[in-house]
Formats: C-alpha cells, sequence, structure tokens
C-alpha cells in the first residue's frame, strides 16, 4: 500500500496524487480516514464479529440459567437479568452481527463483482460502517444506565414504555436502534444507486452474479423494511423520551399498533439477514462443484418473488391477536406461497452438485452443512404454517429451535463465505485443516444446541422455570452451546495466524470460480481495476483508460468543476441526506484518493446527541449533576454533528471516476439524483408509517368521535400556501442557476429560506396557542398523533432550511453556476416535504 | 368422549379426514401427521444430498463434465441444465405443502368455529403483571385458579390489565394473546380431570418465568355444587386480590401461588 503522509490530517485535498495521501493499510490513521469499499468491508466483518462475541456470551449466561429449571430465588441471573439477556442477545444478533457481517462481504466483494471501483458514495459508505459502530457503542453503553432494554428483541408495547421499563438504559437501547437504523439508510441509498447504476459494460441485471443479486434484493427490502422500522422507534423513542402515548397502556390500541409496525419491518428482515447467506451459497456451491447453478433464471425469479411478498406475511406473527378469520386466511396463504420459492432455491442447489466434481473445502463444507440446516429449518417451518399447530407452538421454544436452524443456518454460510473469500481480503490462504476442525466442531455443537430445542419444545419461550422433565434437553442444549461457541476460537486462531503467516493466495486459489472478483490480484489493488472493465465481447475484459469511448446518455457531467455537495439532516434521528457527486477531473485523473475524517467525526457527534438524550423523560432531563452532564452532551454533540455536516459538505471530496456501462432503470440519470429519489422513497415508507399509526388509533378510537387538535385550521392553511409558495421559489432557484444568474439564484434561495422560516414561526405561534390551552404531547393520544406527525414534518423543513441556508451562502459565492445539480436535488427533498404537508394538513386539520 | 364428534355446525364434515374433538385432539393428529411426513421429506431430501455429494466427490470419476465448458474467471455468470428436473422436485414440494396445509385449514375451520354459546362455560380472563384473574358468568372472580367441568366446552375472553400477555395452557392445547384495550377469544374442552398448569407465553416482566395459574378440572356435578356455593360470594372483595391470597376458601393453592409471585415482584 502507499506510505503514510502523517502531515495531512483531512486527507483528499489534492487532486493529482492517485492515493498518495491515503496512509497504508498499518496506519491506525488510515483505518478512521478511509472510504475505501474494500477496507470499509473490512471494518464491517471485523465488527461484526466481535458484536458476535458479545452476544454468544449473553447466549451462554442464557444457557447456563436454563441447566435446571429455576424457581423464584434460585436463579444465577435474575429475573430482570435473565429479560435484559435474553433482549440483547437477540438485538445484538439481528441487528449488530447478521446483517453487518453479511454486510463486510456485500461492500468488498460487490464493486469487484460488477466491475466498479468503489461504491457510488464512498464517504457515505464510511458513514455507514461509523454509524453502525457508534451504534453498537451506544447499545453497549445501555448496560451501564441501570439496565439495557429487557422487553425482548420485539420489544412488544406497552412493556416497552417507561411505565414498566423505567431505566435509562432501556431509552439508550432503542435509541442505538435508531443510530443503527440511520446507518442502514445510508447504506441502502448508496448499494441500490451503486448496483443499478455503476455496472460495468455488458453486465446486465440478468448476468449479475447471484451474491449480487441477493445483495441488491437485500437492500431493497431494505429500504422500506427499515423505514417502517425507524417510524416505529420514532414512535417508541417520542413516547420514552417525550411522553407522547402511542403505545400507552390505556391508548386503544397501542399494543396492537406496534406488533403492526415491527413485524411489517420484522418479517422482511428475516430475508433480509438470510437472502445474503444464500447468495453465499450459491457462489461456493458453483465453485466447488465446477457447475453452473441450475435453473439460474428462475432461482432469481424465485428470489425477487420472496423480496415483494415479504411485505405481505407479518400478520402471521399475530395469528393469536384479535385479527379475523378472514385476515388469518390471507396471511396464510401468503405465507405459504412464500415458502414454496425457497423450496425451488434448495432444489436448484441441490441439482448443482449432479455430475459435478465436488471439492470438500472449509468454504463447501460450511455451505452444504447451511443447507442441511436450513432444509430442517425450513420443514419445521411448514408446520408454523399451518395455523392449528402454530397456536400451539406461539410462545415456545419451537419457534427458537426453527427460527435458530434457519437464521444461524445463515450464519453457517456466512461463516463459509468468510473463509471463501478470505485469501481474497488478506492475500494469504488460511489453514485447511484447521478449517475442516472448526466445521467438525462447529457442525456438532450446532445440532446439539438447537436439535433438543425441538424435543423440549413445549419450554415457554424466554422462561427460565420450566417442566422438570425437559431439563435434560436444555442440558444437551446447554453443552452444545459451548462447543459451538468455543469452535470460533478455532477460526479466530486459524484466521488470524493465516492472516500474517499463511501462505500467498493466488488471483484465484479455487480452480472453477468465476466471478470477476477472482480476476483481480489477492488483495485487489486500491482501484480494483487497473482500467475499465467490460463484458461487451461476453466475458471480463478490462480496458485501459482512453481506450474506451465514455458511453453516456446525457453530457452533462462536468468537466473542470468539483463540486460535492451534502446536505444533511442535523441532529438526532434522520439519516443524513447527501448527495456527494462524482467528479471528474479535467486532466482525466484515474484513481480516487479519497480519505476523509468527518464519517468518524459526524458519527461520533450524533453518538453524543442520543446518549445525551437518554435520560429524558416527559422532554425533562434529570435534575442535578446528572441532567446538567446529559445535556451538556447532547449540545456538545450537536455541535459536533452540524459542524461535520458542514466540513463534509466543504470537503473537497473525490468521488470514483466511472465510464457508465449497464444502468438500467436509471439509465442517463445523475448518481446523485438517482440516491435523492431513493431516499426520498424510504422517506415515503416513513411518513406512511407515521400516518398509519395514525389513521390505526383514529379508528380504534371510533373515527368519528375524534376531533381534530387545532380548533382553528387557518394557520395550517396559511402554512399550506407558504410552503407551496416556497416549491415555487426552489423552482425559480435551479433556473436562475441554469441560466448562471447568480443574483436572482440568491435571491431565490433566500426566499425559500425566510418562507420556510415563516412556516416554523407560523407553526410555532399555533403550538404555543395549544400549550396555552393545555394541550401538549402527553395531553391524550390525538394530541401525541397530531404534534409527534407534524413535529416530525417540522424537522424535515429544518433540516431542508439548513440545506438551503448552505447553498445561500455557497451560492452567494459564485457556486452553482456552472454545475445547477445540488440545487435541483435540494429542490426534490423541498417539493417532497411539501407533498407531505397536503397529506398532513387534511388529515390532523379538517377530517 | 361427548363433544369428540364435533358440533353441529355449517362446516362439512370430510369424512373423519379432518380432525375433529377437542383441542387437544386435533393439535395432536395433525402435529402426528406433520411429524411423520416432516421426518420422511428431511429424510429423502437430506439422504439424497448427501448421496450426491458422496457420489460426485471430487477424485470419484462420476462427474461428467466436459472440461471445455467448465467454469472460467470472468464469464458472465449463466445457469446450467437440468431444469426439468428442477420443476419436477418443485412441483411435488408444492403439492405436499399446499395439500397438506389446505387440510389443516378445515380443521382450522372448525377450531375457529368454536363451540355455540349455549353450549359452553364463558369465562372472561384478565392477565396481569404477573398472574391470571378468572371471572364466571355470575360475577364471582377468582385470582391464579380456573375451574371448569369437564366435557363441557369453555369459551374464554381475554384481555390484559397492562402489558402484553399471553394465556396458555399446554395440556390441553389452548392458547391466546392477551392485550390491553382489545379482547381475544379463545374455546377448549377437558376431557378429564385433573389439575392443569396454565402459564403465560408472551415475555412480560420480571415475572414472566413464574406467571402461571392452575386449571382444575372437575367432574361436572363437583363443579356445579361449587359453582352454586360462589353465588353469594361474588363481590368485589375477590376482585381487588391481586398479590395477596385468594379469598376464596374453595382454593387452597391460590396462596401459595401468589406468595410465588411476591417474591418475584419484590
Amino acid at each position: 500500500m502507499t506510505d503514510t503522509n502523517p502531515e495531512r490530517t483531512d486527507g483528499g485535498t489534492v487532486t493529482d496524487d492517485h492515493g498518495h495521501d491515503f496512509p497504508g493499510t498499518g496506519s491506525i490513521k488510515r483505518w478512521f480516514v478511509t472510504t475505501n469499499h474494500k477496507d470499509v468491508g473490512i471494518l464491517y466483518i471485523v465488527t461484526s464479529l466481535f458484536f458476535l462475541v458479545l452476544g454468544g456470551v449473553l447466549a451462554w449466561l442464557m444457557r447456563i440459567q436454563l441447566l435446571v429449571p429455576r424457581g423464584p430465588g434460585e436463579t444465577i441471573l435474575g429475573p430482570l437479568a435473565y429479560n435484559q439477556a435474553v433482549s440483547a442477545h437477540g438485538l445484538l444478533m439481528v441487528f449488530w452481527f447478521l446483517s453487518p457481517f453479511a454486510f463486510g462481504f456485500a461492500n468488498y466483494i460487490v464493486p469487484l463483482q460488477m466491475g466498479a471501483k468503489d461504491l457510488a458514495f464512498p464517504r457515505l459508505n464510511a458513514l455507514s460502517y461509523w454509524l453502525y459502530l457508534f451504534s453498537g457503542i451506544l447499545f453497549g453503553v445501555s448496560f451501564f444506565q441501570g439496565g439495557t432494554f429487557s422487553g425482548g428483541w420485539t420489544m412488544y408495547a406497552p412493556l416497552s414504555v417507561p411505565t414498566f421499563t423505567p431505566d435509562v438504559g432501556a431509552s439508550t437501547a432503542v435509541l442505538a436502534l435508531v443510530l443503527f437504523v440511520a446507518s442502514v439508510t445510508v447504506s441502502s441509498v448508496n448499494f441500490l444507486t451503486t448496483m443499478h447504476r455503476m455496472r460495468a459494460e455488458g453486465l446486465t441485471l440478468r448476468s449479475l452474479p447471484l451474491f449480487s443479486w441477493t445483495i441488491l434484493l437485500t437492500v431493497w427490502m431494505m429500504l422500506f423494511a427499515f423505514a417502517a422500522l425507524l417510524a416505529a422507534l420514532l414512535v417508541l423513542s417520542s413516547d420514552r423520551l417525550l411522553g407522547t402515548t402511542y403505545f400507552a397502556m390505556e391508548s386503544p390500541a397501542g399494543a396492537l399498533l406496534w406488533t403492526h409496525l415491527f413485524w411489517f419491518f420484522g418479517h422482511p428482515e428475516v430475508y433480509i439477514v438470510f437472502f445474503p447467506a444464500l447468495g453465499v451459497m450459491a457462489e461456493v456451491f458453483q465453485t466447488f462443484t465446477g457447475r453452473r447453478i441450475v435453473g439460474r433464471k428462475w432461482f432469481i425469479i424465485a428470489m425477487v418473488l420472496v423480496a415483494i411478498q415479504s411485505f405481505a406475511v407479518w400478520m402471521h406473527h399475530m395469528f393469536l391477536t384479535s385479527i379475523n378469520l378472514q385476515v388469518k386466511t390471507l396471511f396464510m396463504i401468503t405465507t405459504i406461497g412464500i415458502s414454496l420459492p425457497f423450496d425451488l432455491m434448495v432444489f436448484a442447489l441441490i441439482y448443482t452438485m449432479l455430475k459435478g466434481k465436488i471439492r470438500f473445502t472449509t468454504p463447501f463444507l460450511f455451505v452444504f452443512g447451511a443447507l442441511l440446516l436450513f432444509i430442517i429449518g425450513g420443514i419445521t417451518g411448514v408446520f408454523l404454517g399451518a395455523v392449528v399447530l402454530d397456536y400451539e407452538f406461539r410462545g415456545t421454544y419451537w419457534v427458537v429451535a426453527h427460527f435458530h436452524y434457519v437464521m444461524v443456518g445463515g450464519v453457517t454460510a456466512l461463516v463459509g463465505g468468510l473463509y471463501y473469500w478470505f485469501p481474497k481480503m488478506t492475500g494469504r490462504m488460511y489453514d485447511e485443516f484447521l478449517g475442516k476442525v472448526h466445521f467438525a466442531i462447529y457442525f456438532v455443537g450446532f445440532n446439539l444446541l438447537y436439535f433438543p430445542l425441538f424435543v423440549a419444545w413445549e419450554t415457554p419461550r424466554r422462561v427460565f422455570d420450566y417442566a422438570p422433565e425437559l431439563a435434560p434437553w436444555h442440558q444437551l442444549a446447554t453443552v452444545g452451546g459451548f462447543v459451538l461457541g468455543l469452535s470460533f476460537l478455532v477460526m479466530f486462531y486459524n484466521l488470524f495466524k493465516s492472516a500474517f503467516v499463511g501462505d500467498p493466495a493466488p488471483d484465484n486459489p479455487w480452480e472453477y470460480a468465476h466471478t470477476a472478483e477472482w480476476a483481480v490480484p489477492s488483495p485487489p489493488p486500491l482501484e480494483n481495476f487497473d482500467g475499465t472493465p467490460t463484458y461487451r465481447n461476453g466475458h471480463l475484459e478490462v480496458i485501459e483508460a482512453g481506450e474506451i469511448a465514455p458511453r453516456r446518455d446525457r453530457s452533462d457531467t462536468p468537466a473542470g468543476s468539483s463540486v460535492s455537495a451534502d446536505g444533511g439532516i442535523a441532529a438526532s434521528s434522520k439519516t443524513a441526506v447527501s448527495t456527494e457527486l462524482p467528479t471528474v477531473e479535467s486532466t482525466a485523473v484515474e484513481g480516487p484518493s479519497h480519505a476523509s475524517i468527518w464519517p468518524f467525526v459526524l458519527s461520533l457527534g450524533a453518538f453524543l446527541v442520543l446518549l445525551g438524550l437518554s435520560p429524558l423523560q416527559e422532554a425533562a432531563f434529570p435534575s442535578g449533576m446528572a441532567g446538567a452532564a446529559y445535556a451538556t452532551t447532547a449540545v456538545g454533540g450537536g455541535v459536533v454533528t452540524l459542524g461535520s455536516l458542514v466540513a463534509m459538505g466543504l470537503e473537497p471530496f473525490h468521488g470514483p471516476v466511472f465510464e457508465e456501462g449497464e444502468a438500467w432503470p436509471f439509465s442517463g440519470i445523475d448518481n446523485g439524483k438517482v440516491g435523492m429519489w431513493i431516499f426520498l422513497a424510504s422517506d415515503v415508507v416513513l411518513f406512511g408509517g407515521f400516518i398509519g399509526a395514525y389513521v390505526f388509533t383514529r379508528f380504534a378510537f371510533g373515527w368519528t368521535g375524534w376531533e381534530p387538535i387545532p380548533s382553528d385550521p387557518i394557520p395550517g392553511l396559511v402554512n399550506t400556501y407558504i410552503l407551496l409558495t416556497s416549491s415555487f421559489t426552489v423552482v425559480l432557484a435551479l433556473v436562475a442557476a441554469e441560466k448562471q444568474h447568480k443574483g436572482a439564484l440568491v435571491t431565490s434561495l433566500g426566499a425559500t429560506f425566510v418562507l420556510g422560516i415563516g412556516f416554523l414561526v407560523n407553526k410555532g405561534l399555533e403550538w404555543q396557542h395549544l400549550f396555552h390551552e393545555g394541550i401538549w404531547l402527553s395531553t391524550n393520544v390525538r394530541s401525541s398523533t397530531f404534534f409527534l406527525t407534524t413535529g416530525l414534518h417540522a424537522a424535515h423543513v429544518i433540516a431542508g432550511l439548513i440545506i438551503a441556508l448552505y447553498l445561500t451562502a455557497r451560492a452567494w459565492r459564485g457556486a452553482y453556476l456552472e454545475d445547477s445539480r445540488s440545487v435541483e436535488y435540494f429542490g426534490l427533498y423541498w417539493h417532497f416535504v411539501d407533498i407531505v404537508w397536503l397529506f398532513l394538513f387534511p388529515l390532523f386539520y379538517i377530517l | 368422549m361427548v363433544m369428540a364428534r364435533g358440533f353441529g355446525s355449517s362446516v362439512p364434515l370430510q369424512s373423519g379426514i379432518v380432525p375433529r374433538g377437542s383441542r387437544a385432539v386435533v393439535f395432536d393428529s395433525i402435529f402426528e401427521v406433520f411429524l411423520l411426513l416432516g421426518t420422511l421429506v428431511g429424510v429423502v431430501v437430506l439422504g439424497y444430498m448427501l448421496y450426491n455429494a458422496y457420489k460426485y466427490r471430487f477424485g470419484s470419476g462420476n462427474g461428467d463434465f466436459d472440461e471445455a465448458d467448465r467454469l472460467t474467471v470472468g464469464e458472465l455468470p449463466t445457469g446450467g441444465g437440468g431444469g426439468r428436473k428442477l420443476f419436477t422436485s418443485f412441483f411435488m414440494s408444492m403439492v405436499i405443502v399446499v395439500s397438506l396445509i389446505s387440510w389443516t385449514y378445515l380443521t382450522l375451520l372448525y377450531v375457529e368455529e368454536g363451540p355455540s354459546a349455549e353450549d359452553s362455560l364463558h369465562v372472561e380472563v384478565e392477565g396481569y403483571q404477573f398472574g391470571w384473574r378468572f371471572t364466571y358468568p355470575n360475577g364471582h372472580t377468582t385470582d391464579g385458579v380456573l375451574r371448569v367441568p369437564a366435557d363441557k366446552p369453555v369459551r374464554l375472553t381475554l384481555t390484559s390489565a397492562d402489558v402484553f400477555h399471553n394465556f396458555g395452557i399446554p395440556a390441553l392445547r389452548v392458547k391466546s394473546d392477551a392485550i390491553p384495550g382489545q379482547e381475544t377469544e379463545t374455546w377448549f374442552t377437558a376431557n378429564e380431570t385433573g389439575t392443569y398448569t396454565a402459564q403465560c407465553y408472551e415475555l412480560c416482566g420480571a415475572g414472566h418465568s413464574f406467571m402461571s395459574a392452575e386449571v382444575i378440572v372437575m367432574p361436572p356435578d363437583e363443579y356445579e355444587a361449587w359453582y352454586e356455593s360462589t353465588n353469594g360470594t361474588q363481590s368485589s372483595e375477590n376482585t381487588s386480590a391481586i398479590h395477596s391470597a385468594d379469598t376464596n376458601a374453595l382454593q387452597p393453592t391460590a396462596p401459595a401461588n401468589a406468595g410465588r409471585l411476591t417474591e418475584v415482584v419484590v
């Protein structure tokens, strides 16, 4: 790697050094400033393995508790401590281990497979990682604030509100999840833009390698599912911190509302964590059987069907709630429907082995084992699809055993992926013998742990006082848990040692591997390919720069100017909107030299804000020193967050230069614009979640008996006009920028800003008026929905105004006249915020 | 028993193919079929997989792929042959799954309809942190003990006083969510007298592991006698007994249970 230049602290300021300001991999600094997808991938993998260990230790504590049935007073962990262990284990494994582990591979491998030099927005990629890491740290902090969240990973209401779980740590855990979702959203926007826009020429979606396909579908599901979770978590945070009463015990439908919101996210989440494992299986099966996958087209179609349908099965988690027979029937059908495509995929993998030359290397053993486990998980899942059986399995270890076979079955495949790509990532081979030893211990431990749970299925979940005759099975499971956990020691030893002293790995250590990552050196150079990869002749070729005429449908990519504008949303909970523009140097220099410390600092700031807000109850800090310290942390964090957003916006940053190849369906549309559209799509789901929650609550309350909170609709009406006018001024600003009329641009942007301020002032007066009438957030569920939903909209307006202010200041100094795209993207966002208001105004003021 | 024939209902009897009877009978017969078929399918599929993995292992000489057609680095991914076999297997698995589920659906219709209101005893169940409260048609309320007559269908209406609970009597195969602000319904018939345990199946706080109740299935005449004796005691003092011992002298097990709870709560 290149040498370190210790003088520079915010790399990437020099345009003509091809990565020479990029610290070497041996330097600690490298890992704080890197935005390279391969570095970020490795960071993800290492961090997720840390959370695997943490979640695993919690599982061990539970298994020790379960050695014998424990009556009151006979416990090792107290009842609440046990509940915390159960909850934190689930949350850590699902959120902080499984998906990030898979996304480590996605970061590293997907750009290579699709012939890109990096992701579309490298700094946002680094930002995703740092937000993820800090969300994990925040979750860790929650253990020390009186105890972490103890209401289960499903966080059922109203146990999740402070009436029943009053510890500060419980709030912190929820906020940590909010930060995690921010990371996921940034990452989803980035991956979707990259994968739709930056494929090599000739690499159509149909011929995308299967691992990349699984990631593409995973990310689409993530974009929408996590937006729904964000809505749920924001409402829950508000209930915990501000005192709204959506989920309160007295709320007519609070408990049911949460189950809908959570499972609307929760079921796609199952496929979100499993799909990447499926992709690893498909790649490793092909490589080590030496055969192309059977029925590839149908495999892909099956996955697409699952991805779409995953949003229509959530109520099968709620068969015993008060939903009626018709709904149960519908969801039983969709559930069975979604299981069938998996049959096809499993058979496709099995038949791929036929007539092959199967080599039982460590990756194949793990992936083969994963398929075995997944089949068992699948068969036991059919039991749950039969509603009559589901009635009895609900809340028992049958469910626990089933989803561990599926989920940890997926982990098994991902571990196979780790061995498979280890030589590519480190340039060294792992020890094959130790790898096989790991598999043997792992596979025995797995089945010893989870199979007895099927036998002992009558044990209620999350209970440690079970029927004594089941104790032998639980003891077997506990032994299995330790065997499974300890098997990872072999892996850690093997991989750690091999990373330094293993045999050097060739480009393609596996005969019959076919995807593009095996065509480049191990590890690949910073820019992946030493030219432009293309498949125009049906196979991968790398063409040197300049040899290929850039294929562009629109020639509006500016040359010479290098603008990088980040619009961001400040403060706590919303993801940063960002539009990093890939820029082309006038000298057409190949080689992105991008390093930036700001993703790290920004994430640190967000972490501090949320940590500072965690002890809020009823919108008030606790009294005394602790409260002051928390408040200071929040304010300090806010300053750091805003400051780093501005710094990131001003930083001259060079994204990857790419020749547009295959870009269906976004051909000819700028990356930044595509990214903004995708982000807004997730924002639609976020507001959809809020509006849905409002409608659901209002129905349960009695639609007609529900009076709108503002007795006077006039301020709302005035605000509608203000926002519509401001949409108009944003259009004017874009026109001015395109006509290169600086004065008009500054005036229009300034007018937009002033109108936005007018909107907020008007709203502030309205709220103050209501406050004086004694109506506030926590007054009742009607006022809660009003203030929170319109408040979320106001937060969007504030974020927009911060961007508008930044744009106005830059325009004043002459920016955007050459390249008006930043103004255009801001306009998209601003129009969206206005449209949302057009829905909120009738819903909350008139109906 | 009497109920095992099923209730006269709009659901057509499927000449004995569709399991009917108490919840336990229904569950056990379906579970048995699923276990049997599941094991069979599992053994066949896993066996086939392992057999072929062995058969086509490297060096076995059974793999016959053409070296000219081998996978090469950088090729555009395409699929291999074998589509017909894939669809045959897929179709078979679809038939098995869809027919199994459709079969259980008929039982679901039967279970959902439940016994008629006139034939059954109606009890209201309220979950709270951490116990169960039962209210009989005459207003009598007990805490921690549910008494029912054998062979008579029992309809339960469930709700919760605080957080999300789930009431289940595993031996009688009955279970339902108890949700604050909502009412759910379920039913069961106990054919054999004896004492059963009801438990909470949804994480509800520190006392979740110990949130149980006794279900005493009595001979019908004994039950009637007991029920008559409660008529005079339908006062409200019983309903206030949340953590204290149940005031009904006929329920000697309740105080022990309540005592367990207090330990947890404190």
